[in-house]
């Protein structure tokens, strides 16, 4: 069984995913059973999801497109 | 493809279909680090043309996404490279994960438990990132708001996964950091928290409900309560 600090310091790495099997078991475990440790957890997780929703809308305009397509094109007949 | 390695009819609409359909993502990320659109279009398009003209090196099925990415940010580099101080950017990721906890517990002993469940905080959040520095800045996008994992974020920046991963670490506190100061600003403290205070000054200690929204990134609601 892992402590809390331990479990504390891969907290992010469990949250994203990005330890072994075994030591995502082990922080799991760890935070199903840790009064102190599990709202950390709910406090990380919470703030992960609003950066994630905070993905914006910007959209490349259409006059870039077009810049975009017309420089392909210039560039395509130049080098062809 | 043509023998110059320049596309040829064939290839310029598979460049067509497999990358330019990804120009509003290149664009997105482009701003995110320039902070600013006309450098960003200026940015996007120059990868674009990189891109053209590289086509012939990128493997059929792979990420075309991450390999624009990795264009785009090389791009902005070299634009940058002239008035680009080197920044000490040595950080602990252990050190930035536990430096988190304290954010953490200030902010929910401060009756901001419920911070990010709020649906007006998307602006400040928006406003926090383009704060950063840019290290930490493209981390955070990379891994946190376009879904990168932190080997592919390394790839795209070319730089090994701990260097990633201290620089998403101390991006993300430098946000909580950020938000936390914008909540006390605009008094988001909840009601729970008012309660607790008006009984901490009668002489009793109350805790603060804990409720914080679920969905993360790469978490679904269908999970437990402890999956990521």
């Amino acid at each position: 069984m892992i402590d809390c600090e331990e479990a504390m310091r891969q907290l992010w790495d469990y949250l994203d995913d990005e330890l072994t099997e075994q030591k995502m078991a082990a922080i799991r475990e760890h935070l199903a059973v840790c009064q102190q440790c599990y709202p950390q957890f709910d406090f990380e997780r919470a703030f992960l999801g609003a950066i994630a929703s905070a993905r914006c809308n910007q959209r490349a305009s259409g006059a870039l497109r077009m810049r975009i397509r017309a420089m392909l094109r210039e560039v395509g007949s130049a080098e062809a | 493809m043509s023998d110059s390695g320049i596309p040829d009819g064939t290839s310029d609409e598979r460049f067509t279909q497999e990358a330019l359909a990804w120009v509003d993502d290149v664009y997105r990320f482009a701003c995110s680090m320039t902070r600013d659109e006309a450098d960003a279009d200026d940015i996007v398009q120059e990868t674009y043309l990189r891109a053209y003209r590289s086509w012939h090196t990128f493997q059929p099925g792979s990420d075309c996404r991450r390999w624009l990415f990795t264009i785009c940010r090389n791009v902005f580099l070299r634009v940058r490279e002239r008035e680009r101080r080197k920044m000490d950017v040595a950080t602990d990721a252990e050190f930035e994960a536990l430096a988190a906890l304290h954010t953490a517990t200030r902010a929910r002993q401060g009756g901001y438990e419920d911070l990010f469940a709020r649906l007006d905080l998307g602006p400040a959040i928006e406003q926090a990132i383009a704060a950063l520095p840019v290290v930490f800045r493209m981390a955070v996008v990379l891994v946190d708001v376009e879904g990168q994992s932190y080997e592919e974020a390394a790839a795209i920046q070319g730089v090994p996964i701990g260097t990633i991963r201290s620089r998403l670490f101390r991006g993300r506190r430098l946000l909580q950091e950020a938000l936390l100061m914008h909540a006390c600003d605009a008094g988001f403290a909840t009601a729970a928290e008012v309660r607790a205070r008006s009984d901490r000054s009668g002489g009793t200690l109350m805790s603060a409900n804990l409720h914080t929204q679920t969905g993360a990134k790469r978490h679904s609601n269908s999970h437990s309560a402890l999956d990521p």
